[in-house]
């Protein structure tokens, strides 16, 4: 029998490899991290009794964790990373750099789970040291056990900034302001999703309590829409502005604070299953996602997807699709193991709470208008939005794609993961289009997943 | 625009270049192209315009007038397109290999190419990071580079203020003809009338002239980039190994590559490129990625530390001769062709829309112009295939 290889070991890849197992099926289980988990049960140590106290549901993590590591024909390789992978004539090819050195795996069946990272969206100043995204904050927190500032304000939208803040705050910074863009009401919408997912509710009760401890009182209809800096580059303030439900400036205030934790949801990170030839869709929240199937298997047979890779919704859906993931590439790989309709009528449930989800927390395009000018728009080749529309009212740039070769807008060292969705929106709106699937899916699309130096790639066969 | 004199389908550098030449000598002029500006091959090459790497002949008499073109074609317009004077060095650590490249210098020499001979000591001197085992080379001061796409842009945006129009966006599938003289090109959405049509589609070329009922054998050979992460200064020229003018002249079909390493103003630093023939085959090839690493680093060993970025690839078009086609059609009057370039379209696009024009006008072009005739492919025993 043939390996199951599973690439990603967080909520999606762990269920995945325990659920190919149980099928009866060997586990190739790789990921980048030194650590399973991913991002939801990023750890700094091995044992629960070294943790931080930074995670809600440590417990399920590491159930599974140590139900992958007890299980011997799991096999996994951590601080692997795939740089680049091809498909042809029904294999795919993964090139991984593991210990400084290229392995190769060729396989007919794979499993990705490669999660997503933070969305953001630019404004004035935020290339401002001290303005970084609530993952980063969080990943120092849970990763490193460091606090990214003393004074912070976690912002953006969506329900991820509670954890962070009752991260910050758990691990004794001070929260100065929490501001989600989006007001409680959009909830409402989805009742029946609530209802149905009860706990999750308790999840929100259980942060929103422990942050009252706190001074701070959450604000909903506010972002913070500039940020400047001191004297000494870092930062000084930022202006938090009323919004309205377009995300349009009312008023505005100033507030010092020294790190400034800002998000909008989740980006997907699609490029190893793009690289693969999966078919790339856009969501309701117009980020690229991976197409699947009910059985999770994606339009390239054998290569089957669970987690946030097929969109953005927490890692119980994660947990459920993965579960599903496993058993079907079991089944490819000849094991007799059927899916049960109770993984199904899980994966549905935890489906509507992430609908909910998306739905209670849009991103409104009153967003492009905080920015001016001189807003620094690509991170790392410092183009601005001038740069932007030089491109298309003077160079004649109609796409996104052809005004970045005229910028190098999202050429630079990120390969346009933080700045390349706000680009496609940009350049459709300064030529008063919509963006296509199209433009959003080539936003995207990465053939070298990683950097990797020249030297390694220079010595692989 | 009502009755252009004259129609230039593709918006490459090729097209983009033959246009503001029509327009400088008096014409009105339409660009058609079915995407924006540059995205065709112009869009996925380097900005590399070399006079090294021609052998003496008619390419390297255009070459070195294109070179001079790029310039005063900067000054006309106002430059943005990041043309550089930054001067090519090529290598070689063969006794054979050494022996050829003298002699091609001395030759490029005669033909009025400005050439500096190295030693050891001379290119560390202008080359720190260069590997000590590289006993030889050749200085080309005027070989130089732009940012291709941004050329097309600023040399389309020159044209459209100087009177031209270029409509996007519309793809080409008919050019109209009565008694084998052009009358115009139909596109999928409209038609336009003109008696002279320029076809200035690159790799695509062979296509237009099917549409003509005539016969141009352009085909595509493929080739990959790698992009580095930035890093600080290491490289000041343009370095490459004598295997490449090999490769360039070579009519093999399997993969070739010598890599030619450079620096950019953004501290990237590009290593190109590959040749091979796949047709459109755009597939990313590892193998190709690790040979041209391989070769980079053989020349520059300090790059085994610096990150691979990305990689990109497009497809050169090339005609059985390696030359590119100038002229016009051999069958249809009114028909011209500025198209084949190969891997050398962004240096030769200047004195190509020279000649184009001189031609098309009936002024006294500045080199003899048949070398580059479409007719060498159009005699019967090419149209009966
Ligand atoms: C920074 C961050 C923090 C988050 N924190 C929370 C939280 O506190 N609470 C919450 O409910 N949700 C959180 N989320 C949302 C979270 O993504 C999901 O709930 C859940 O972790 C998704 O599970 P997953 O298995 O799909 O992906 P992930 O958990 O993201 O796991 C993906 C794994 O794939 C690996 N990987 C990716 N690409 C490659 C590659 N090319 N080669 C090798 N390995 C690769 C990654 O290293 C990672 O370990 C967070 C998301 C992010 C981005
Ligand atoms: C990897 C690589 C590296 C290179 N490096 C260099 C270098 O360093 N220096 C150098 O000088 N050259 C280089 N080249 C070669 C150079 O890029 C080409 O020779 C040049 O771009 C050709 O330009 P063009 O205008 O003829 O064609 P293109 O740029 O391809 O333009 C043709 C245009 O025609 C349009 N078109 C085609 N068919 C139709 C139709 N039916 N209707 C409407 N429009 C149509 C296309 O959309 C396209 O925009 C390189 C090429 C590659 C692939």
């Amino acid at each position: 029998m043939h390996n199951v290889v599973i690439v990603g070991a967080g909520p999606a890849g762990l269920s995945a490899a325990i659920a190919a197992a149980a099928a009866g099926a060997p586990v190739l289980l790789i990921d980048s991290n030194p650590r399973m988990g991913g991002q939801y049960w990023r750890m700094a140590a091995d044992s629960l009794e070294n943790q931080i106290d930074q995670h809600y549901d440590l417990e399920t993590g590491l159930l599974l964790i140590n139900a992958v590591k007890a299980r011997k024909e799991i096999e996994v390789w951590s601080n692997a990373q795939i740089w680049s992978a091809t498909h042809k004539d029904g294999v795919n090819t993964l090139r991984i750099i593991h210990q400084d050195n290229e392995k190769i795996v060729n396989t007919k069946n794979l499993i990705i789970c490669t999660g997503a990272y933070d969305r953001t969206l630019p404004f004035p100043g935020w290339d401002t040291p001290g303005v970084m995204t609530p993952g980063a904050v969080q990943s120092l927190l849970k990763g490193h056990a460091v606090l990214a500032g003393k004074r912070i304000v976690v912002a953006g939208s969506g329900p991820f900034l509670l954890p962070v803040a009752t991260g910050v705050l758990k691990a004794g910074g001070e929260i100065v302001e929490l501001i989600e863009a989006n007001k409680p009401i959009r909830w409402l919408k989805s009742f029946a999703a609530m209802l149905e997912n009860l706990h999750k509710i308790n999840e929100g009760y259980y942060y929103l309590k422990t942050i009252s401890t706190g001074k701070v009182r959450p604000r909903f209809g506010y972002a913070v829409v500039r940020a400047y800096k001191a004297d000494n580059d870092e930062l000084d303030s930022v202006d938090i502005a009323k919004i309205d439900r377009n995300f349009n400036i009312r008023k505005i205030k100033n507030i010092k604070c020294d790190v400034a934790a800002i998000g909008w949801g989740f980006t997907a990170d699609t490029s190893l299953a793009g690289s693969l030839g999966c078919k790339q869709i856009v969501a309701e929240d117009d980020g690229v996602v991976i197409w699947a199937d009910d059985k999770q298997q994606t339009s390239v047979t054998g290569i089957f997807v669970a987690g946030e890779i097929t969109g953005i919704g927490g890692s119980e859906l994660s947990m459920a699709e993965g579960v599903i993931a496993g058993i079907s590439a079991a089944k490819f790989v000849g094991c007799k193991v059927e899916i049960k309709k109770a993984h199904i009528k899980r994966r549905a449930k935890k489906q509507r709470f992430a609908t909910a989800l998306i739905r209670a927390y849009p991103i409104k395009s009153g967003w492009k208008s905080w920015l001016t000018g001189e807003s620094i728009i690509c991170r790392c080749e410092e183009v601005d939005l001038n740069d932007l529309k030089h491109a298309i009212t003077e160079l004649g740039a109609t796409d996104s794609r052809t005004a970045k070769l005229f910028t190098r807008c999202g050429m630079g060292l990120c390969q346009g993961r933080i700045c390349g969705r706000s680009v496609v929106d940009l350049v459709a709106d300064n030529l008063e289009i919509s963006p296509t699937d199209i433009d959003r899916i080539a936003a995207v699309n990465r053939p070298i997943i990683t950097p990797i130096p020249l030297g390694v790639l220079a010595a692989g066969e | 625009m009502k009755n252009p004199d004259a129609i230039v389908i593709g918006a490459g550098v090729v097209g983009a270049c033959s246009a503001l030449a029509l327009t400088n000598a008096g014409l009105k002029v339409l660009v058609i192209d079915r995407g924006p500006v540059a995205s065709g091959t112009t869009g996925a090459g380097e900005g590399n315009i070399l006079v090294s790497d021609k052998e003496p002949g008619a390419e390297l008499t255009l070459a070195m007038r294109s070179r001079d073109a790029w310039f005063e074609l900067d000054t006309d317009i106002g430059g943005g397109f990041e043309l550089e004077a930054k001067g090519g060095i090529v290598v070689s650590r063969s006794e054979k290999g050494i022996s050829n490249l003298k002699r091609l210098a001395t030759l490029q020499k005669s033909s009025g190419v400005e050439t500096i001979e190295l030693d050891r000591n001379g290119l560390q001197k202008i080359e720190p990071y260069l590997s000590a085992d590289v006993e030889y080379g050749v200085l080309y001061p005027k070989d130089a580079q732009c940012q291709p796409m941004l050329a097309a842009a600023q040399i389309m945006r020159a044209v459209k203020k100087r009177g031209g129009v270029f409509v996007q966006g519309e793809n080409v599938i008919k050019v109209n003809s009565n008694h084998n003289s052009v009358t115009g090109i139909s596109t999928d959405k409209n038609s336009y009338i003109s008696p002279i049509v320029i076809n200035a589609t690159g790799t695509w070329a062979g296509e237009i002239a099917k549409m003509a009922n005539s016969y141009l054998p352009i085909m595509p050979r493929r080739g990959f980039i790698l992009v580095t992460s930035p890093a600080p200064k290491l490289i000041h020229h343009k370095v490459y190994d004598a295997d490449y003018v090999a490769n360039v002249a070579s009519g093999q079909a399997d993969l070739q590559s010598s890599a030619v390493v450079e620096g950019t103003a953004s501290g990237t630093i590009l290593i190109g490129a590959s040749r091979e023939r796949v047709g459109f085959n755009g597939e990313l090839d590892v193998a190709i990625l690790r040979q041209l690493a391989r070769q980079a680093i053989s020349l520059f060993p300090i790059l085994s530390n610096v990150q691979l970025l990305r990689a990109y690839r497009g497809f050169r078009p090339y005609a059985p001769d390696h030359l590119p086609v100038i002229g016009e059609d051999a069958l249809i009057s009114g028909l011209w062709h500025a198209a084949g370039h190969e891997g050398a379209g962004i240096g030769l696009a200047p004195a190509t829309g020279e000649l184009i024009t001189s031609q098309i006008t009936g002024q006294s072009p500045f080199m003899d112009p048949s070398p580059f005739s479409p007719k060498r492919f159009q005699g019967s025993e090419y149209v009966a295939v």
